[in-house]
């Protein structure tokens, strides 16, 4: 089950939490997914569950604070060519700085779709690919429409990467 | 920002491999913003907290969620409300700490939760009534002993 631990990161990440909030609403779903092991029968729907629980916290803490911190780009950026980091490894040869200097520009581009897109990516995006099930119940919104939207927001995502050469 | 996904952006429906796009996101996800360390291992971790013993009380009131909000009102207390079978259980949390009743009116012991990790104890008097000094530093949960029965409530971010 912890295999599932991207997919409610995803959508905490997707939500625009601070750091802290993040935290915190993290722990709340994998806290309140234990005490509910024994009412979730079938395992296929446990993505869902945590992905809907995470979305609702998120929700609350946006509606309690509206201390809703942008996640600051540059500062996520910046974390590429941080010293001592594992992704200095990426740097490590010339093609693989080539290759950091393409996932920074992807990142970017993402960062700054409309915040729609930014956030449906944001809960594709995680490891393993989720199930339109898991995305609906992540972002509240109706599986019918996740395939055309997915469509969408990438094809724009590449038509942005295009326009900066990034392609 | 354009934030209407559903315009018409001039863009012909020439296939393209969204699915690789996708997998390039999901690459950079993993190295630009993974799980924390932490988080993930937490994620193991929870699972001590299944507690086979104890009934859930739900969350049946959530102010924030059920009351209007009070214009100008500062620092308005949470007002929860769980609830398993015919035990209730209100609690109220400010930046000071809990408060709360259990009803019916009953003794109880109760055990304040923040994690995988033993909490501290408070006790309710013969009015069902408790209080607990420092509010919780994150998630917390109730676990109330009152004769034999255990409850739980549910998992709450303050």
């Amino acid at each position: 089950m912890e295999g599932l631990s991207p997919l409610v990161w995803s959508v905490v990440r997707a939500h625009r939490l601070s750091d802290a909030d993040a935290h915190e609403v993290y722990q709340t779903a994998w806290f309140r997914f234990a005490q509910h092991l024994g009412r979730i029968r079938e395992p296929g729907k446990a993505g869902a569950w945590l992905a809907s629980t995470a979305r609702h916290e998120c929700l609350k803490v946006i509606r309690s604070s509206q201390r809703l911190t942008l996640t600051d780009d540059p500062q996520l950026l910046d974390r590429v060519s941080e010293d001592g980091t594992p992704e200095q490894s990426l740097l490590d040869s010339e093609e693989a700085a080539a290759q950091s200097e393409r996932v920074r520009r992807l990142w970017q581009e993402f960062e700054e779709l409309g915040e729609r897109c930014r956030q449906l990516l944001r809960v594709l995006m995680a490891t393993p690919p989720p199930s339109y099930q898991d995305v609906s119940a992540a972002l509240g919104i109706a599986v019918g429409s996740i395939g055309p939207l997915r469509q969408r927001c990438l094809r724009r995502l590449r038509a942005r990467l295009e326009a900066r050469g990034a392609m | 920002m354009n934030d209407d996904v559903f315009d018409e952006d001039g863009w012909d429906d020439e296939e393209f491999d969204a699915g690789l796009l996708e997998e390039e996101l999901r690459q950079a996800a993993a190295v630009l913003d993974p799980v924390p360390a932490e988080l993930q291992q937490l994620a193991v971790d929870a699972y001590a907290l299944h507690d086979l013993d104890a009934r859930v009380a739900e969350l049946t009131f959530d102010s924030l969620v059920d009351a209007l909000p009070v214009r100008g009102a500062g620092d308005v207390p949470r007002m929860l409300t769980f609830r398993a079978g015919e035990m209730t259980v209100d609690v109220e949390v400010t930046g000071h700490g809990l408060m709360g009743q259990v009803l019916p009116p009953q003794p109880a012991r109760i055990e304040v939760l923040w994690g995988p990790r033993p909490g501290s104890s408070l006790t309710a008097d013969d009015l069902g009534r408790f209080t607990a000094d420092a509010p919780p530093p994150g998630p917390f949960a109730l676990r109330l002993r009152t004769g034999g029965d255990v409850v739980v409530t549910e998992w709450m971010r303050a």
